[in-house]
């Protein structure tokens, strides 16, 4: 892809919506970022911007680089902006009838061959692709937080995703730098797939007295080469996340590994979320989660 | 100023095979005297090729010294004869995953050392409450279970059998800490104890998921890499691990505790069957002869 020649919408300004958008404009597309709520529009720019000023301030992007960044990124609150756009990329709230109602309303503007992404964790590719005339250009594009620093993308076709949609988008995540892992349209892809029912078993295992939180949080990443243990990793993901992420992916399956221990539950009722609310199941000063 | 001498200074160590080798130079490079036992000197020779090439790869990375290898390796002595134990203050068994072949050892063992000297399992999948109940003074034994390859990995599990005593627990727990680098983790001896109690439901479902054609070996593993930062994913690790290896233990966990997370799926079983354990047959759920792109 020729990343001058397109132009990128990005729905959604929120926190991956921001990252996602950071990425494309980084790349040299210009990138809409599209809301519904203007305050959060607003601030999903701000992010964006933010995070170019520091990666210049931090000399790890000159100056007219970052400037060109920014210039290329502009935001709106109408979906009739987005009709020369040529990738879309959906990164609404996780809500099926939000995201099918917004991928119809976008049937009469989107151009010919535009490609429609869902950053979906937990819907299913097909089921948002349900709400569109255009259900072969519908591709699940599964991002990682946060997007900027991350690389992976799992990439999901839906049951009618055209085999020319799937190639086109491969292209354009390369075009972004980012790493595209291919799999199915099936509740958590690959990494939440995994992830769940492991924190969930470390949960229960530490409900059930096999170590304290200190003792599995050092002896998990010591003996098998991850970066942090499953409470550390629990406090940055948040206990809400966590207790959504489990909650929708059990709907789907039925499977009791997927279902959030009691102690989730808890820890949620009592506001105890992770770094972002300074304690889950550590205490914490310093509430920011990604730099500032 | 004197050098404090460390606690155990002479170790006895049965079994000079992967974790043997891998053992033997930990103790070693803290600064103990090492006596290892095998079945035969080309089993002996063989771990100190093992030990040798180790330290050789810890030199072309910089991360050790041709004096500290010297120095190591003369901490390091064999021997085929289990009567030569006799002066050891700790023996430490990492023989065959067998238990016949466990409880056979440690029994000659503990009728040579005293009857106060710790004797210490490696045991990944049995029961050290069972093998302590086999010895004279079971209080004395306890779990040390040291992960592959020894000198990186961090956790060391000090495995707590139901008769071990605390004053054990505590000179563990301290001999771990004068190991460079590693942290105990004092567990109870349940199957899989910690670590791997987590690990192999965890493997399993990756092997389950996989037959079910989820997304190839590579992907799999570059999603857990990436998504996760993980420095190996779950199927190279199983690789690495050893099929075979893996299939023991998670058999032995499921017919210990019937919890359905613990049994083998059934594509695990055919790899293995098929002989198809890994690394060590160089087919696995990756082929070694291939680069990552072609599995
Ligand atoms: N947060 C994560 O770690 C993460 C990681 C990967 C994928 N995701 C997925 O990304 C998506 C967004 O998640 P988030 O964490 O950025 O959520 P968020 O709550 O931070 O942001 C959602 C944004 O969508 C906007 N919005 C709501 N309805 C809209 C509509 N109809 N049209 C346009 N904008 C609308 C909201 O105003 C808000 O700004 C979800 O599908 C989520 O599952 C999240
Ligand atoms: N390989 C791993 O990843 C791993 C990790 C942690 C713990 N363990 C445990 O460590 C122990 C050893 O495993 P390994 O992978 O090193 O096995 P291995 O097969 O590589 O080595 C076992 C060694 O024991 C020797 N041996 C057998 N019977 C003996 C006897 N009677 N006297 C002296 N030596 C004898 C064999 O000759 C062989 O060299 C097992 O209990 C295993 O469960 C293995």
């Amino acid at each position: 892809m020729n990343n001058e020649n397109h132009t990128v919408a990005v729905l959604g300004a929120g926190t991956m919506g921001a990252g996602i958008a950071t990425v494309t404009a980084r790349a040299g597309y210009r990138t809409i970022l599209f809301d519904i709520d203007e305050h959060n529009l607003r601030r999903g720019i701000g992010t964006v911007h933010g995070f170019f000023d520091k990666s210049v301030r931090l000399g790890k992007l000159d100056a007219d680089d970052g400037r060109a960044a920014k210039e290329a990124l502009s935001g709106t609150t109408e979906l009739a902006e987005l009709g020369p756009c040529t990738v879309l990329i959906e990164a609404v709230v996780e809500d099926l009838a939000v995201k099918t109602e917004l991928f119809g309303r976008l049937d009469g503007i989107i151009a010919e061959s535009a490609l429609l992404h869902t950053n979906t964790s937990t819907l299913s590719v097909t089921g948002i692709a349900s709400g569109s005339r255009y259900p072969e250009r519908v591709v699940g594009t599964h991002y990682c937080n946060p997007a900027p620093l991350m690389k992976l993308v799992e990439l999901a076709d839906g049951r009618h995703t055209a085999g020319w949609a799937h190639r086109s988008t491969a292209e354009f995540l390369a075009s972004l730098a980012k790493t595209a892992v291919v799999t199915e349209d099936r509740p958590g892809f690959i990494v939440n797939r995994f992830l769940i029912p492991w924190e969930n078993s470390c949960i229960r295992a530490l409900e059930s007295g096999l170590g304290s939180k200190e003792a599995i949080d050092a002896a998990v990443p010591g003996a098998l080469g991850q970066p942090m243990g499953p409470f550390r990793l629990l406090d940055i993901v948040g206990m809400d996340i966590h207790q959504q992420v489990a909650t929708r992916l059990y709907e789907q399956l039925r499977d009791p590994r997927f279902f959030p221990p009691p102690m989730v539950d808890r820890m949620v009722s009592a506001g105890d979320l992770g770094r972002k609310t300074g304690r889950g199941f550590y205490e914490y000063d310093d509430t920011r989660l990604f730099g500032s | 100023m004197n050098e404090p001498v460390p606690d155990f200074p002479r170790i006895g160590l049965l079994g000079f095979g992967t974790m043997g080798a891998g053992i033997a130079q930990v103790f070693a490079a803290s600064g103990r005297s090492v006596l290892v036992l095998e079945t035969g000197s080309e089993r002996l020779e063989s771990g100190f090729a093992a030990v040798s090439a180790f330290l050789e790869e810890g030199i072309a990375r910089g991360k050790t010294t041709a004096d500290e290898k010297s120095a190591v390796l003369g901490r390091i002595a064999g021997t085929t004869s289990v009567a030569e134990l006799g002066c050891v203050d700790a023996v430490l068994e990492a023989v065959t995953e067998d238990p016949g072949t466990k409880q056979a050892l440690l029994a000659r063992v503990a009728a040579v050392v005293t009857e106060h000297t710790p004797i210490l399992s490696n045991t990944s999948a049995l029961s050290v409450t069972e093998l302590a109940a086999a010895l004279p003074n079971p209080e004395r034994v306890a779990g040390l279970h040291f992960f592959n390859p020894a000198p990186l990995m961090r956790t060391v599990e000090v495995v707590r059998a139901l008769q071990t005593e605390q004053a054990l627990i505590d000179r563990l727990v301290a001999l771990v800490g004068t190991l460079a680098g590693k942290n105990a983790a004092v567990v109870k001896d349940r199957p899989g104890f910690l670590v791997n109690a987590l690990l192999m439901p965890y493997l399993n479902d990756v092997v389950q998921a996989y037959d079910e054609e989820l997304a190839t070996a590579a992907d799999i593993d570059l999603a857990i890499e990436l998504g996760l930062g993980h420095k190996i994913g779950p199927l190279r690790m199983l690789d690495m691990i050893g099929l075979d290896v893996h299939l023991h233990a998670t058999t032995a966990a499921y017919t210990a505790t019937l919890d359905p997370a613990y049994a083998p799926p059934p594509l695990l079983r055919q790899l293995v069957a098929a002989g198809r354990l890994g690394d060590k047959t160089g087919h696995g759920f990756h082929n070694r002869c291939h680069s990552r792109e072609d599995d």
